[in-house]
C-alpha cells in the first residue's frame, strides 16, 4: 500500500543515518505530529500514539497504542511488522533493549515519552533530530509532485469555499462542504482554520457558529494532505461587494506576499523572504501588525507536517534551499478591517521559486 | 486537526459541572500527597484536559495544572491571537499563550511553592516538559498522577452523558447518509463526513472496511478505493471533545440485506449488564442459529484518552467501567459472512 514517495525516503534515510552512525533510529508520533512516523512507515495516523524503530538495514517495526489504529495500519502502512502494545513505552524499551549496545537516536526529541528516557542506565537514547530534520524540510522530486499535487486540490477546495460562502449559512457549514469534497477526492486531512466578521476578528480559529452577512471578511487558510504530503492557500473573501478600506488593506497585503514571494531563492534565509513582506507594511504605517502582538509567522515550510521548519520570521536565519515548499503568507491583523490572510505555496528553486496555487490573488467578493 | 465546531455552550456543559470534577480531582491528588495537578493535551491525548476543562485544543499542545487551591492555569504554545478564542470555549481556569508551555508552567508552580507534582501518565508525558519542570522548579519530585485521575474520572455527570449522546446522533446521522450502491469509499466516505460535521461534529474519522469477504480492516479515504458487495463504515467522531464510534455493515446482495438489518437491531437492543461480566451478557444476547460472535473490544475514556481500548474478547473486563457508558465494537459472523457494527452503550 506504499505510496510512491515512500522507496526513495527510505533510501534517504539509511544514508542519512548512516552519515550520522545511527544504528536504530526511534521516531515518535500522533495526529498532531504524524510527520517523522510517516516518514519512515508511510503511515497516517489517527489516533493514540506510535514508536517506529529504523534500523540501519532498513528493518521496521511500528508500535502503536490503540487497537484500531494497529488494524488499519496492517492495511495502509508499507511495513510489515506492526505491534499493538497499550503500554507504548514498555514496549518499545523493551525492543530498544533487545537491540544491544547500539547508536539509537530519536526524533522529535522534546517529545519523546519521558518513560523512553528515564529509565534503565544502559539504555543511551539520543536526540536524533540531525538525522531526519533536513529530510523533512528538503524534499526528494517525487516528494514535490505530491505537494504539487496538494497544492491543486487546495486550490479546487478553495473555489469550492467560495461558492459554498454566503449571507445566512454558519462557518462551520463551509467546513463541511470543503471536508466533503477533500474526502470524495481521497484526501484524508486537512488542516484549516477560520475567521467571519470584520474590525473585531483578531485572528482564525475554528468555527463557533458564527453566520455569514452581509459585510463580513471570511479568512481561512485551506491544507489538504496528499500521500501525506500538504499545501496550503490562504485568501479573504467578502460577503457583497468589498469597502474601499477592504479594498485598501488587501492591496498592502498583496504587495507583501509578492514582495515576499520575489525574494524566494535558494541561498536566501527566512528572514529575509520575512522582512520583504514586512517592509511594505512598515512602509504603509503598520509595521505593529508585524509584530508577535498580532501575528505569528510570515509563512512556513509544509511536507508531511503542515506547518514545519523554516518559520519565516525575521530572527530566523535558516536559509532556503533548492526543494523546500512554503507558504509565504503576511496574515496578519488590520486596525481598519481586521484579520486578513493571503498566501501562496510554492517550492524554492536555485534562482527563484516554482509556485504551486493558482487561485487568482484577489480580495473575492460573494452574494 | 479539529476544524469542525468548537464552541462552549453552558447548557451542554454548566461550569458547575466542571467545578465538580474539579474537585474530585483535587481529593483524589491530595490523597497521594501532592501539591498540584498536571495534565498535557494535544488533539490526540486531549480527554482528560477536556474533561476538566471543556477545552480541546484544535492543533499544537497544552498543560493544564491544577493546584490544591486556587484557579488552574493553562498554558499552550497555541499563538497569541487565538488567546480570546481558547477564554471563550474554555469557560474555566486561566489562560496564557507562550512559546514553552512547560516554562510557564513550571515558574508558576516554583513561584506557589508547589514540591509533590502528581503528572498524569508520567511514562507518556513529553520528556522536554519534564526536564523543564526538573530544571525550573527546585527540589520538585514527579510523580504518576494517572491513578489519581482514574478516581475523578469514575464519576460520569449528566452533562458528559448529554454530549456523548449527542455525538452518537451525529455518528448515526452520518451512517444514514451513506448510499449502499455507493461503489466506491471516496463516495461511501464523503456524505458520512458531511452530514456529521454540518451537524456540528468537531471531528469525523470515517473509514471504511472496502470488502467485508477479504478482510476486516478499515481504512481511509486516500488507501481503499473500489467496494466489495459488502462493506462497513465506521464513524469515529467528536462533539465538544466527547468522542463516539459507530459501525454499520453495507450489503448490495438482497438476500443477505434481512440479516444485516436483523444484526442491526441486535446491537441496536444490547442494554449494558447490571451486573455479571460483560462477555456473558454479549455471549447471552448475540445468538441465533446462524450467528457467531468473531469478536468484541469496549472502549471508554482512560486518561488522556478519548477513547481506550477496556474490555475485549481476548482480554479482561477490569478496566471496564460498569457505570459509564461505553462503545461496544462487535464482529459476527452471519452464517460464515462477516458483519462489523459498533455503537454507543449504556
Amino acid at each position: 500500500m506504499a505510496t510512491t514517495t515512500h522507496p526513495a525516503r527510505l533510501k534517504a534515510l539509511a544514508a542519512s543515518m548512516a552519515a550520522e552512525n545511527t544504528d536504530v533510529l526511534v521516531l515518535f508520533g500522533n495526529n498532531w505530529h504524524a510527520d517523522h512516523l510517516r516518514y519512515a512507515t508511510d503511515f497516517g495516523i489517527q489516533e493514540g500514539q506510535g514508536i517506529a524503530l529504523v534500523r540501519a538495514d532498513g528493518a521496521t517495526t511500528l508500535i502503536l497504542d490503540d487497537p484500531a489504529e494497529a488494524e488499519r495500519a496492517r492495511a495502509e502502512a508499507a511495513i510489515g511488522d506492526i505491534l499493538y502494545a497499550p503500554s507504548l513505552v514498555k514496549e518499545a524499551r523493551q525492543l530498544l533493549t533487545r537491540e544491544g549496545n547500539r547508536q539509537i537516536g530519536a526524533a522529535p526529541f522534546h517529545l519523546l515519552p519521558y518513560g523512553l528516557l528515564n529509565g534503565e542506565k544502559d539504555l543511551r537514547v539520543n536526540d536524533g533530530t540531525k538525522v531526519i530534520e533536513r529530510l523533512l524540510m528538503t524534499k526528494l522530486e517525487v516528494e514535490m509532485d505530491a505537494v504539487r499535487r496538494a497544492a491543486k486540490l487546495a486550490d479546487e477546495g478553495y473555489a469550492i469555499f467560495r461558492d459554498a460562502a454566503r449571507p445566512g449559512r454558519k462557518d462551520y457549514e463551509l467546513v463541511a462542504e470543503i471536508e466533503t469534497f477533500f474526502r470524495a477526492k481521497g484526501v484524508p486531512e486537512n488542516f484549516m482554520i477560520i475567521g467571519v466578521g470584520g474590525q473585531e476578528v483578531r485572528g482564525m480559529a475554528p468555527p463557533g457558529g458564527k453566520v455569514l452577512k452581509p459585510g463580513d471578511m471570511v479568512t481561512t487558510e485551506l491544507t489538504p494532505c496528499v500521500d501525506g504530503y500538504y499545501a496550503q492557500i490562504c485568501r479573504t473573501l467578502v460577503v457583497g461587494e468589498a469597502n474601499e478600506a477592504q479594498k485598501q488593506a488587501f492591496a498592502v497585503y498583496l504587495e507583501a506576499m509578492e514582495a515576499g514571494i520575489a525574494a524566494v531563492a535558494s541561498g536566501v534565509t527566512a528572514a529575509q523572504v520575512a522582512k520583504a513582506e514586512n517592509d511594505v507594511f512598515r512602509k504603509f504605517g503598520l509595521g505593529d501588525y508585524v509584530t508577535s502582538e498580532y501575528t505569528r509567522v510570515r509563512g512556513h515550510g509544509m511536507g508531511l507536517f503542515p506547518d514545519q521548519k523554516p518559520q519565516i520570521l525575521e530572527d530566523v536565519q535558516i536559509p532556503l534551499e533548492t526543494g523546500m515548499t512554503i507558504i509565504v503568507h503576511p496574515n496578519t491583523y488590520h486596525p481598519a478591517v481586521g484579520y486578513l490572510v493571503l498566501g501562496d505555496s510554492l517550492i524554492v528553486r536555485d534562482q527563484g521559486h516554482e509556485l504551486l496555487c493558482g487561485t487568482p490573488r484577489q480580495l473575492f467578493s460573494v452574494q | 486537526m479539529r476544524r469542525g465546531l468548537m464552541a462552549w455552550d453552558e447548557q451542554e456543559l454548566p461550569r458547575a459541572a466542571l467545578e465538580t470534577r474539579l474537585a474530585l480531582l483535587r481529593e483524589a491528588v491530595q490523597a497521594i500527597g501532592c501539591d498540584g495537578f498536571v495534565a498535557y493535551t494535544n488533539i490526540a491525548k486531549g480527554a482528560a484536559v477536556a474533561w476538566l476543562s471543556g477545552f480541546q485544543p484544535y492543533w499544537n499542545e497544552g498543560l493544564f495544572y491544577v493546584p490544591a487551591t486556587g484557579t488552574p492555569l493553562f498554558a499552550t504554545a497555541l499563538s497569541k491571537r487565538v488567546a480570546e478564542w481558547i477564554g471563550s470555549v474554555m469557560p474555566i481556569g486561566q489562560v496564557q499563550t507562550t512559546p514553552k508551555p512547560a516554562l510557564l508552567i513550571a515558574q508558576h508552580i516554583a513561584q506557589t511553592g508547589g514540591k509533590r507534582i502528581a503528572i498524569l501518565e508520567l511514562d507518556d508525558f513529553p520528556a522536554g516538559h519534564a526536564k523543564t519542570f526538573l530544571e525550573n522548579i527546585p527540589g520538585v519530585e514527579l510523580v504518576d498522577g494517572t491513578a489519581a485521575f482514574a478516581k475523578a474520572r469514575a464519576h460520569v455527570d449528566a452533562a458528559e452523558r448529554g454530549l456523548l449522546a449527542h455525538a452518537d446522533r451525529l455518528a448515526e446521522m452520518g451512517l444514514a447518509a451513506i448510499d449502499a450502491k455507493a461503489s466506491t469509499a471516496q463516495q461511501a466516505l464523503a456524505p458520512c463526513d458531511e452530514h456529521a460535521r454540518l451537524g456540528g461534529a468537531e471531528e469525523c474519522f470515517a473509514t471504511v472496511v472496502p470488502d467485508l469477504q477479504t478482510s476486516g480492516r478499515f481504512q481511509r479515504t486516500d488507501t481503499a478505493g473500489a467496494l466489495g458487495q459488502n462493506f462497513a463504515v465506521r464513524s469515529s467522531l467528536a462533539y465538544k471533545a466527547s468522542w463516539v464510534r459507530r459501525t454499520r455493515s453495507f450489503t448490495r446482495d438482497a438476500s443477505l440485506a434481512p440479516r444485516f438489518a436483523a444484526a442491526d437491531k441486535l446491537l441496536a437492543s444490547f442494554q449494558p449488564p447490571a451486573e455479571g461480566s460483560l462477555a456473558q451478557a454479549i455471549a447471552g444476547h448475540f445468538t441465533g442459529s446462524d450467528l457467531r460472535v468473531e469478536s468484541w473490544l469496549a472502549e471508554q475514556p482512560a486518561g488522556s484518552s478519548p477513547l481506550s481500548g477496556v474490555a475485549t474478547s481476548a482480554g479482561s473486563e477490569e478496566n471496564w467501567q460498569r457505570q459509564a457508558p461505553f462503545v461496544l465494537n462487535i464482529e459476527l459472523s452471519l452464517n460464515g459472512t462477516r458483519w462489523l457494527g459498533a455503537r454507543l452503550v449504556g
